[in-house]
């Protein structure tokens, strides 16, 4: 099996500013409102106009904020500064343009496999598209400026989204995390609380931006990204071959549990989805693993409050969950 | 050179600190590089942690903070944030802070970093550049294509004209300035 065995998704996102206004401008309700004017020019006026459709964060309610959240297409740092904060985002692509985040401009993309290079080609059209036609805030020496000195440079972080369950049952985690840090890259579980990392799910991201180039960032993300493939690839065959009833046992339950659960908790629903998927790229299972990792934004709080279009109570969603899971288990 | 560990006497010796797989040398005295050697042989791990983390974050050190105190406050201009203040908040004011505060900036981002000069994209100015750069980066996609699929003599090919291409524009860059 290919790369998605191990990788989720790609992520990339860039920061950018203009030349003449305040970082923050969450107190200055006028100027926030100019830059999304001219965001939104500058992108009307480029090859990309009609891909995009416009979001003003506080005209959303609660759920459909939520749900953008979830799917990756804004942050939760946007919705801090929900009186100015907007939105471009363009569905099928993936990709999105927030406006009045920690920067003025950040732009998005993520993509479904090992896609970083398309991800990052994306972003950089954007990036080009707004420098055509607006001032953007550039040092020669320190490249793009930004609110923050760690995202000074390139404003670029480029990340993959990584499933590690036998990383993780063979204890690698920790010799993982200090390997990526000497490289410049660090690792952190994407869903959780404190240490755990939930669905056995980690991300890898570069960690410095100044003095590297983009391709040298990507290309040093993705040659991690192949190595922990390799690794996870290799501990698995290992695992197959040593322990196949106990990883049978664990991939079936997770079946079975799935299939007829009625309450399920979302830390619960992480445990059985990553040995549904381990059962998928173990060959042990024959479902789609594209369907297996879409079916984790469906069963997201906001998403599944968005299919019963109001809050549902802690029990409520449990219940929810388990139903949505029970009906998505049978379209893989 | 003035040692970095006390600002005081004259520096003899230079340490490596790696952080996040970069390094940074370290200029020190005698006696604070004796201080270092006593916390390692000594095996006092309070003493060397400090030292360490001193090295590491500059912030984190005691002396530090308190010759902070000492700085007269500098102010950007442009959005009136100081240098404090930033400190205290961890983001800047406005894009102008970074010259405001250059000085004090560079060994913060030199240690976030562990570079100081960015490599990366330039804005675009023209549409000349905007074509230029599309070109620069099909041919760049093109290449990889090529490596991956093990065609080395187009890859070849195709990393000559991305040569030429980058000399053209280091000429260009150099008309204009003069």
């Amino acid at each position: 099996m290919s790369a998605t065995a191990t990788v989720m998704f790609s992520r990339v996102r860039l920061a950018r500013n203009y030349r003449d206004l305040p970082f923050d401008l969450s107190e200055k309700p006028e100027k926030a409102d100019a830059l999304i004017a001219r965001t939104c020019n500058a992108i009307s006026m480029s090859p990309l106009r009609d891909t995009f459709e416009f979001y003003r964060m506080r005209e959303l309610n609660d759920i459909q904020r939520h749900v953008m959240e979830e799917s990756r297409l804004i942050t939760e740092d946007l919705l801090k500064n929900l009186p100015v904060a907007a939105a471009l985002v363009n569905h099928r692509d993936g990709l999105s343009i927030l406006m009045n985040e920690e920067d003025h401009v950040r732009i998005m993309a993520i993509q479904p496999g090992m896609e970083l290079l398309k991800a990052a080609d994306d972003c950089f059209r954007v990036d080009d598209a707004l420098s055509m036609h607006t001032e953007i805030a550039f040092d020669p020496q320190l490249g793009y400026l930004t609110a923050c000195p760690t995202n000074t440079g390139t404003g670029m972080r480029a990340s993959l989204v990584l499933h590690l369950p036998m990383l993780v049952l063979y204890k690698q985690m920790g010799n993982v995390g200090q390997t990526v840090a000497k490289l410049g890259l660090n690792i952190r579980g994407v869903y959780g609380e404190g240490s755990e990392a939930w669905g056995n799910m980690y991300q890898i991201s570069n960690q410095a931006t100044l003095g590297r180039a983009e391709d040298e960032i990507l290309h040093t993300v993705l040659a991690v990204g192949h190595q922990l493939i390799d690794k996870e690839k290799q501990l698995r065959e290992k695992y197959l071959e040593n322990s196949r009833i106990s990883l049978e046992d664990a991939v079936f339950r997770a079946v079975g549990i799935m299939t007829h659960a009625r309450i399920l908790k979302q830390e619960d629903f992480f445990r059985y989805w990553s040995n549904l998927r381990l059962g998928i790229v173990s060959g042990l299972l024959p479902m789609e693993l594209v369907k297996a990792d879409r079916m984790i934004e469906e069963v997201m709080d906001a998403h599944l409050a968005a299919y019963h279009q109001r809050e549902l109570t802690d029990a409520e969603r449990n219940i929810e969950r388990a139903s949505r899971v029970r009906n998505l288990m049978h379209k893989l | 050179m003035i040692c970095e560990e006390c600002n005081s006497r004259e520096a003899t010796c230079t340490i490596k600190v790696i952080t996040g797989g970069e390094s940074r040398l370290k200029h020190v005295c005698n006696e604070c590089m004796q201080k270092f050697n006593r916390a390692f042989t000594s095996g006092n791990i309070q003493d060397l942690l400090s030292s360490i983390f001193s090295a590491i974050i500059p912030e984190l050190d005691p002396k530090s903070e308190t010759e902070n105190e000492t700085i007269p406050e500098i102010v950007c201009n442009n959005c009136g944030m100081t240098y404090r203040q930033f400190k205290e908040k961890g983001r800047l004011g406005c894009p102008e802070c970074y010259a405001a505060f250059r000085h004090e900036l560079e060994p913060m981002l030199q240690q976030i970093h562990g570079r100081l000069y960015h490599a990366g994209r330039q804005v675009l100015t023209s549409e000349r550049a905007q074509r230029q750069r599309s070109r620069q980066e099909e041919l760049t996609r093109q290449m990889n294509q090529a490596v991956a699929m093990e065609d080395f003599e187009t890859a070849a090919r195709l990393r000559d004209m991305l040569k030429e291409i980058a000399a053209e524009e280091a000429k260009e860059c150099l008309r204009q300035q003069q």
